[in-house]
């Protein structure tokens, strides 16, 4: 208390200097990867299907971070807090980042290119019993037609036969009158069903499609509403325009408020972020389910969008922690972020450890004890040779009890560089959480589309996942610090300031 | 100094009234430079940084919930095992019963983690606070009840080694306290 920091005194904010050096070396580094992988792409067709697994892998992985960027940013302003206002533009620069990651993402939607149907199987799946259908309906068509006019012929006989078999009564008792009533009526309907439903080819052709996709592949003629090409390109560009609108409107009033001492710009913030919150997370699940839950498509996991989700939370708020030091470091934001604030990230941090763990866990627990086989399907191959392991060192002892452990401890949170030292390793669990996602489907998926052998992993393909990685990275890192430098570091006369520079807790 | 020592015994301390939030924060800086011991401030609401103003270290309690935690954790394991696997393996769902069993186990274990971790806290905040009791001898001060209204108070206990009545008295006036009164014992 003693000592309050007064808002206007950092009413002109700070501006970073340009870091040139290092923007040009993540940008080498970032041009240089993407001219290599997409060179090698075109040098080895043969290896397009694994490649796209890697370039799905990195493209996820930093998008989930930036769209943990947004969901603080959203949250932040929904509930009305003040603690992070002075960490809150990093939190939109990292939150606007969600252009350029969907942009990289691109490729993965461009089917020449090979990684589309590599990593869906649902597309060539879809579109090989499509054309048998087509093949046998337009085989059939003739027959069914011909079918039909039988039939109706038949059935115009049968009623021919049965006027003519009543008028051949002299006097029909009551019992044969209600009788002949009966069956003449309901012989009428029926030439008139018949006759009315006229039968082309054209008609018949797509009746027989839809009859032959369902016995080629039942499940997708099932899902057919939702797993077809019109409707997977219509969805990403919806899930583009929500989280690529919301992240930069928020980025742009947020700027404006720094020049403007009217606080309008922060309660439409405010109020539209309770607005906006439903959208970017329907956007996000329904992505996920897009791209990650449909790399097999008949698997399927309710819990799927908030698995997901809670990562993000969880390294988004580690790639804050990392950013504030380095910036602190660097010399800004030197008197504005305090170690309170550094308290109450690693709070966060080690409530989404705990909430990502819970979700992890009770995803595998459902389906591990209910044992229904399309559904243990998913784990089955994380749990098989190298994948076992993998799967206990990573995710349940590296992502779990390490950092629970650690952030228990209230001093931890307290010593930036300590901090910044279990994010970073977070990050790099989350680096094996989304490779985990993504990965072991690979071998299966491509030895089992060859006709070959079912191999859990291409030999050498870590390579390439290695190499996309550190493209991705480059170009992320690139625009990150461009962004950076685009305003003030904090949002300097944002209402709430004074109370996030004197933040207690 | 006889007569002070005297008078301390019926004397429970002092109750003084600060005018404001930020006084009394600063004037319990002074009290814990000045090192005292036996005192505490009451508010109507929660002031931050007033832990760091009087001084007051860290509670043990976080390392006693540690504790109970870790017993919860480590009783919840034992019972499951020891009843599930060794002295009656009860197959469920086909599942194995040995290490790998352990998923199964795993909804009870957090459960009793937490159950204990919050006994303990529960229990262990009353002992530090020495509930419950049938009275509190600052309950007969009519000043004391604006602690729950508007004002800003501060306690001085007779029984602080640095007490002495008339001292004490000057010192809390020096230091910013407006209304002062004696509460008897």
């Amino acid at each position: 208390m003693a000592g309050l920091k007064d808002g206007d005194n950092y009413k002109d904010g700070e501006f970073l200097k340009s870091p040139t050096l290092l923007k040009l070396i993540c940008l080498a580094v970032g041009v240089g990867g993407l001219i290599l992988f997409f060179g090698l792409r075109l040098a080895m067709p043969e290896k397009a299907g694994a490649m796209g697994y890697s370039w799905l892998f990195a493209v996820v992985f930093f998008l989930s971070l930036s769209i943990g960027g947004m969901f603080w940013t959203l949250l932040h302003h929904a509930s009305n807090s003040g603690w992070g206002t002075v960490i809150r533009r990093l939190m939109e620069n990292l939150g606007v980042m969600v252009l350029v990651c969907l942009v990289l993402g691109l490729p993965l939607l461009v089917p020449q290119l090979g990684f589309r149907d590599a990593l869906w199987e649902w597309f060539p799946k879809r579109a090989a019993a499509l054309e048998v259908a087509a093949e046998k309906a337009e085989e059939g068509k003739a027959a069914y037609v011909a079918e039909h006019n039988a039939s109706l012929e038949k059935v115009t006989g049968e009623l021919e036969k049965a006027k003519a078999d009543f008028a051949a009564i002299d006097s029909p008792s009551p019992g044969h009158r209600a009788h002949f009533e009966r069956s003449i009526g309901s012989l009428e309907a029926k030439v008139e069903e018949l006759s009315s439903a006229e039968v082309t080819e054209e008609k018949a052709v797509k009746k027989l499609k839809d009859k032959f996709f369902l016995k080629e592949e039942a499940l997708l003629y099932v899902k057919r509403a939702y797993l077809n090409e019109n409707a997977w390109y219509l969805r990403f560009w919806c899930y583009f325009i929500a989280l690529v609108g919301i992240a930069y409107t928020l980025k742009r009033w947020s700027v404006r408020q720094d020049s403007d001492p009217d606080p309008k710009w922060f309660r439409w913030m405010r109020r539209w972020s309770c607005g906006f919150l439903p959208f970017f997370a329907t956007a996000w699940t329904f992505l996920v389910f897009d791209w990650l839950m449909a790399l097999d498509y008949a698997w399927f996991s309710t819990m799927w969008g908030v698995y997901l989700f809670a990562g993000c939370a969880l390294n988004s708020m580690g790639l804050l922690v990392i950013m504030v030091t380095v910036l602190r470091k660097a010399g800004y934001l030197k008197n504005v972020v305090t170690l309170e604030h550094y308290h109450l990230m690693g709070k966060l941090m080690h409530a989404f450890v705990i909430f990502w763990a819970y979700i992890a866990f009770s995803q595998y627990f459902l389906i591990w004890y209910a044992n229904i086989t399309e559904e243990t399907k998913f784990y089955l191959t994380r749990n098989t040779e190298f994948w076992n392991t993998f799967t206990i060192m990573c995710l349940v002892v590296g992502h779990f009890f390490i950092p629970f452990v650690i952030l228990l401890v209230r001093k931890v949170k307290m010593m930036p560089v300590v901090l910044s030292a279990i994010a970073v390793w977070n990050l790099l669990m989350h680096f094996c959480d989304i490779y985990w996602i993504i990965i072991p489907e690979r071998g299966p998926s491509l030895s089992a589309a060859a006709g070959a052998d079912i191999q859990m992993t291409i030999p050498g393909a870590w390579l390439f996942d290695l190499l996309a990685f550190i493209s991705v990275a480059g170009i992320f890192g690139y625009f990150l610090l461009r962004q950076l430098g685009s305003a003030s570091l904090f949002p300097c006369r944002d209402p709430r300031l004074d109370e996030s520079l004197n933040v207690v807790n | 100094m006889s007569a002070s020592s005297d008078n301390s015994k019926s004397l429970f301390g002092y109750v003084a009234e600060f005018p404001t939030a930020s006084d009394l924060y600063h004037a319990a800086e002074k009290v814990h430079e000045a090192g005292f011991r036996r005192w505490d401030v009451h508010t109507p609401y929660p002031v931050h940084g007033m832990d760091h103003a009087m001084g007051l270290g860290k509670s043990w309690l976080s390392a006693g919930v540690l504790v109970g935690g870790t017993t919860g954790f480590l009783f919840a394991l034992f019972l499951q095992f020891f009843t599930q696997v060794s002295l009656y393996p009860t197959v469920v769902q086909g599942k194995p019963t040995n290490l790998f069993t352990m998923p199964a186990f795993f909804p009870v274990t957090f459960e009793l983690t937490i159950l204990f971790s919050g006994f303990t806290i529960l229990f262990g905040l009353l002992a530090v606070i020495m509930l419950p009791r049938w009275n509190h001898p600052l309950f007969t001060s009519k000043l004391f009840e604006k602690a729950t209204d508007d004002g800003f108070l501060m306690v001085i206990e007779a029984r602080d080694p640095k007490f002495k009545k008339e001292k004490t008295h000057d010192f809390l006036q020096e230091i910013g306290a407006g209304k002062i009164e004696e509460v008897a014992n």
